[in-house]
């Protein structure tokens, strides 16, 4: 277990390093927007969930009430019940205990971590735990320093707005394992593409991330039906 | 800390907690169709791009198009993850072409 917690940790340095930039990006934001210290790192420390933080505090700075601003996390955050539901395969039978933990703070970026190497994750909880953990202090310290010295921290500077993007491109490119995958990916990005002006609320996300993975089993399906003996829901 | 923030951020930790928890729990305790176990295999890679290709293709003001910058370091930190494949070493060369790209005004 100790040792489970210390690479857990280890690993979560690329997600920690741009976690930090973009925490620091909302603490500046959430304090523009009129919210305390205090409230800018207690939202990072309650919520923990980077887009939505971004679009609540944008929709509190144009005095939205409370009601539409839960109802849009909701939506924005909807994406994680294909997440979740993709790694539970590997914490199957695990304790509650656990399951809080690891459901609680699991991220995009934890999320595509986990999926990059499954062996490193699979029967594991503790290992991801500490990953997420660790992501998640550095996401309210980001936060806090944000909010403190945000006026001193040109956010914009140094290649930062890109650490994300870089992290995600890599892990990508880590998983694309067969010329499915490849063709997920691709249909993926470009329904993405073509969805973002038409749906709000980044749920062309969800959009992308149900429909490229049925069209990549279609494909297979035609490939080779006696080698991958899936049936395929083709629309529903 | 206002009282309304703090049921504001409760509120958005419960919809932000359900979404998480509800399959992992749930799927802990069931066993998966195959099918479906096929469809999840290609989750991560749909996220990822669905994620990735809007960051890349993104133009001030939040539209889609083509912008140098952006495009340049994408393709450079996908050979370099492709070849070496090493996350930090992908976010770090990621900022510094971003950065040095952004000295030449493209």
């Amino acid at each position: 277990m100790g040792r489970d917690i210390r690479e857990g940790v280890k690993a979560a340095l690329p997600i920690v390093l741009g976690y930090l930039p973009v925490g620091i990006a909302y603490g500046v934001l959430a304090r523009a927007a009129g919210l305390s210290t205090m409230e800018t790192g207690a939202m990072s420390f309650i919520v923990f969930a980077g887009a939505s933080q971004f679009i609540a505090v944008g929709m509190l700075a144009s005095g939205i009430a409370t009601l539409p601003i839960i109802l849009t996390t909701l939506a924005v955050n909807s994406r994680h019940l294909l997440m979740s539901s993709a790694i539970a395969p590997h914490f199957k039978g695990q304790p509650l205990k656990n399951l809080i933990p690891l459901t609680a703070q699991l991220t995009d970026e934890s999320f595509a971590l986990a999926m990059a190497d499954t062996a490193k994750v699979s029967g594991r909880p503790h290992y991801l735990i500490a990953l997420q953990a660790t992501a998640w202090l550095s996401w309210v310290s980001g936060s806090l320093i944000g909010a403190l010295f945000g006026s001193l921290i040109d956010s914009a500077s140094f290649g930062i707005p890109f650490a994300m993007t870089a992290l995600f491109i890599c892990l990508l490119v880590i998983q694309i394992k067969s010329r499915a995958h490849l063709a997920v990916a691709l249909i993926a990005g470009a329904l993405a593409l073509s969805f973002k002006g038409a749906l709000p609320n980044n749920l062309y996300i969800v959009a992308a991330t149900i429909i490229a993975p049925l069209v990549g089993l279609w494909l297979i399906q035609k490939r080779a039906h006696v080698e991958v003996p899936v049936e395929v829901e083709v629309e529903d | 800390m206002r009282f309304g923030m703090l049921l504001l951020f409760l509120g958005m930790a419960a919809v932000t907690f359900l979404p998480r928890f509800l399959p992992m729990a749930l799927v802990s305790r069931i066993t998966i169709p195959d099918r479906a176990k096929a469809f999840l295999e290609y989750v991560p890679v749909a996220v990822l791009s669905a994620l990735v290709f809007p960051a890349i293709f993104a133009v001030d003001g939040g539209g889609v198009g083509i912008e140098m910058r952006p495009l340049l370091t994408a393709i450079v930190v996908g050979l370099f993850a492709w070849k070496v494949k090493n996350l930090f070493g992908s976010v770090v060369l990621g900022m510094v072409v971003y950065w040095a790209l952004g000295l030449t005004a493209l």
